[in-house]
Formats: structure tokens, C-alpha cells, sequence
């Protein structure tokens, strides 16, 4: 039987081209395994060789990914791999990314799988986990030998058409949902799940829940009285008509209005267009979400030093984590240079 | 460890052999320099340079270790290493050298 072909893709260090300094080296191709590609093709064993490596600068993938997405399919294309493995990339970012990249690239394009490692808070996972297998490496290439040893395992696993989970072949789910069939009843299955968490015997969700940010909070502000305080939610309100046109739902902006010499938010002025509740106490009184009126009597009774000179607001109903931790990180940018103290974040 | 200082300690170690060799790091932390003292003793774990799969078993230290220090005059420790002492996580970065010391001559 013919032996699989395997493409690897490294990048300028461990492709042996260099450091930093040569971090805009181009794609290029080597025959066979180069540098770790040793490792990985003492790791895949004898049904599958590494027919070549793809070696390229972290800066010259990462920072025109558009580029190197329409160079790579014409270079890889004649060497006829049946698979990729990129990496891994470790904690490194931009290495990351360029694995993201090119797998996506060139699964599409060959139509090929293609698996990666990398630690599981390289953003390059965000970027690659629906289009690779994203094995879970740790920080440093210390782990090199662990990790190609996995990823050469799930490589072979999809080149002979097994069956992979997330759990047996230790890669990031790719939030792919698949449908089996299972003898007992969802209620069943729920009231025994119940059963064993209240017995304090061990159990596994059917829905794994999303990992959350941890997000240490700040030290407590020290003056209130002497303060500047900023509104921000996530509550949708907006100037009356939408002329911004924030989304109802999933948004793709945040707002900046000024607060001005207002004493409230009127519904002359203001509506809430949030699409996941009823919004017709939001929209009578506005305030109700964005507490300008509140907050101007705390001003006024020398509680807080003064307001912020501008509000925020962007529409929390199903806006993506990515989007909210580019609004947030906008706002708290605004915030730090108009030398805001504390804000008050109401929500919905 | 980059391509270039593993091919620079190669080819000391062919110039002057082994035994009259040692390795002393100035790592930062103590990940950076068990990748260091590995890559001179077990060889290069991230297979990507001129010491992959290459056992040297070099002794290695680090400048903060105290034997070091006894062996370099106080005045000129103090001088140009005094500061990082302070500043570094000396008890980790010892630890994790001193970790991969003990493997000398015992791998594969």
C-alpha cells in the first residue's frame, strides 16, 4: 500500500532559517522532514512519510494573511499531501495564527485535514479550531516531543478514516455538533444527572458551558466624591430614530453620546431598540437602563466628584465574546485617556 | 536556544572537547533557562537546531547559583550581576538548572 503523504509546515526557526531576523522569510518548500519533522516522522511510523515542509516567516504569514492564503495552494499543490500538520506553535502568537491560516487555506483548497498544536490561549485557535484539529500543547517547545507525538497519532487516526473526539485525541472542539442516538430520554438522562450531582457523584454535562474570562477587579476607588464616574451598558439605548443603527441583536459598534448638561435621558430623545426583552418601560423612561438622572443627583449631593463628559452603550443581546472584548477594551481606551476614575455598567 | 549559539557550543565542543567545557546561562526565568540547560545536556527540545538528538552532557550553571558566584570576584559580581539577583526569581530559575542537571549522563 502506498504510503500517506504528509506536508508539515514550520516556521523560520524551527525551519531552520533563523531567528527574529528572519521573520519575513517567504514560503518555501524542502523535500522531506526538516528540523522537529524528524521527530514527527519517527512518530507517524511507517504508513506515512513526510513528503515535504512548508517553511515561513511568522511576520510574513501573520501580517498578510491574504497573501500567503493565495501563494500557498500553488506551492503545497504539486507535492499531493493528504494531510497537513502544522507546528505546533506553542504559546507564540503570531506562529499561532500563521498555523491558523494556512490550515484553513489549505484544507479548503485540497480538501485535505489538517491538524495543528498550539496552547490553548494562542489566538491562534479562535482563528483555526473550526477549520483544524487543535491539539492542546503547553507554552514551550519543551514540549515538542509530547506534542508531535499526539498530533502525529490524530493525523493517522484521520488518514485511515477513524472516528476522533475532542476527549479520546486531546484537540480543542471544534464546535461541531454531532448527532447520535442515545436509548434514554433527555428527562432521564437529566434526572440522573441530577441525582448523581446531589449524591456529590461524579457527572458530565451534555452541554459543555463556555470557559469564561477571569477578570480580577480593580482596586476599590478611594474618593468616591472626588471621582469622575462614567455610564456604560449594554442595555441598547440609542438616539431616538437609530440614526447610528445599532444592531438589536449581535452588535457590531458600541455608541459614544455626550452627556452634556443633560439631567436625564427623555423619550423624546431616546429609545431602547434592544431585541431581547419587552422594551416599552426602557423606551418611557430611558434611564431605566443608562441611570443619567440617578447618577446627576449623586453629582449633585457631592457623592461622586463629576460625570464622565460622554456615556457608552452597545447591545449585549448575542453580541459574540470576540466583539465584546473589542468594545470593552475601546471604551475602558476612552475612558483612560478622558481620565475617568470608576464606571458604573448597568446591564440588562 | 537560538540556531546560531547551539552551533557556536558544537563546534566548541569539537574545538576543545567536552571536558573542558562549561555551560553558564544568564536566562531571564526559569522556563527559558531549562530549555537552555536542557538543549546543552539532553539536547535541543524544540528539534529545530544543530543540537537535536544531540546528548552533550555538558555541566551547566547559572549565574545566579551560588557556586558561581563564590567563584567570581565580589566586587565584580555586585558589579554587573548584583541588580538582576534582586530583580530575577533566583530560587525558581536555580530549581529548574539544577532539575536538569540532575540528568546528566542519565538520559536515553
Amino acid at each position: 500500500m502506498a504510503k500517506f503523504r504528509v506536508l508539515h509546515y514550520l516556521n523560520q526557526y524551527f525551519g531552520q532559517i533563523g531567528g527574529e531576523a528572519e521573520a519575513d522569510a517567504r514560503l518555501q518548500i524542502r523535500p522531506g522532514p526538516v528540523g522537529p519533522g524528524t521527530l514527527l516522522q519517527a512518530a507517524l511510523g511507517a504508513s506515512a512519510e513526510v513528503v515535504a515542509t512548508l517553511v515561513g516567516g511568522d511576520n510574513y504569514v501573520a501580517s498578510d494573511a491574504e497573501r500567503a492564503r493565495a501563494e500557498v495552494v500553488e506551492l503545497v499543490r504539486p507535492w499531493r499531501p493528504d494531510v497537513l500538520v502544522a507546528g505546533p506553535a506553542f504559546a507564540s502568537g503570531r506562529y499561532g495564527l500563521a498555523c491558523g491560516t494556512l490550515c484553513e487555506a489549505l484544507g479548503k483548497a485540497l480538501g485535505i485535514p489538517a491538524v495543528t498544536a498550539m496552547h490553548p490561549e494562542n489566538p491562534g485557535v479562535e482563528l483555526g479550531r473550526r477549520h483544524a484539529y487543535i491539539v492542546a500543547a503547553g507554552t514551550t517547545a519543551r514540549g515538542m516531543e509530547e506534542a508531535l507525538g499526539r498530533m502525529a497519532g490524530l493525523a493517522g487516526k484521520l488518514l485511515r478514516g477513524e472516528p476522533v473526539t475532542p476527549a479520546a485525541d486531546a484537540y480543542i472542539p471544534r464546535g461541531i455538533l454531532i448527532n447520535e442516538v442515545v436509548e434514554a430520554p433527555a428527562a432521564r438522562r437529566g434526572v440522573e444527572m441530577l441525582l448523581a450531582k446531589l449524591g456529590g457523584d461524579p457527572y458530565e454535562s451534555e452541554i459543555p458551558r463556555p470557559r469564561w474570562d477571569r477578570v480580577p477587579p480593580p482596586a476599590p476607588i478611594k474618593d468616591p466624591a472626588l471621582a469622575t464616574i462614567a455610564l456604560v451598558s449594554e442595555g441598547g439605548i440609542v438616539l431616538r430614530g437609530n440614526p447610528d443603527r445599532l444592531e438589536s441583536w449581535g452588535a457590531s459598534k458600541y455608541l459614544k453620546y455626550p452627556t452634556g448638561a443633560s439631567a436625564d435621558l427623555t423619550p423624546d430623545a431616546y429609545e431602547c431598540i434592544h431585541g431581547g426583552f419587552d422594551v416599552s418601560y426602557a423606551c418611557a423612561d430611558p434611564d431605566r437602563i443608562v441611570p443619567l438622572d440617578a447618577a446627576r443627583s449623586l453629582e449633585r449631593d457631592g457623592q461622586i466628584g463629576r460625570l464622565f463628559p460622554f456615556w457608552f452603550c452597545t447591545m449585549g443581546n448575542n453580541t459574540t465574546l470576540d466583539n465584546a472584548r473589542k468594545f470593552g477594551a475601546g471604551i475602558a481606551r476612552e475612558l483612560r485617556e478622558g481620565g475617568a476614575d470608576g464606571v458604573i455598567l448597568t446591564a440588562t | 536556544m537560538d540556531l546560531q549559539n547551539q552551533a557556536a557550543i558544537l563546534e566548541s565542543v569539537r574545538q576543545y572537547g567536552k571536558e573542558n567545557l562549561v555551560v553558564l546561562l544568564g536566562a531571564p526565568n526559569a522556563e527559558s533557562s531549562a530549555i537552555a540547560a536542557e538543549t546543552v545536556v539532553a539536547g535541543d527540545p524544540s528539534y529545530a537546531g544543530p543540537l537535536a538528538g544531540v546528548q552533550l552532557d555538558l555541566p551547566v550553571f547559572h549565574i545566579l547559583e551560588d557556586e558561581v558566584r563564590r567563584a567570581i570576584p565580589h566586587a565584580l559580581y555586585e558589579a554587573e550581576v548584583g541588580i538582576m539577583d534582586a530583580v530575577l526569581d533566583r530560587d525558581a530559575i536555580v530549581a529548574s538548572v539544577e532539575t536538569i542537571r540532575a540528568r546528566t549522563g542519565k538520559r536515553r
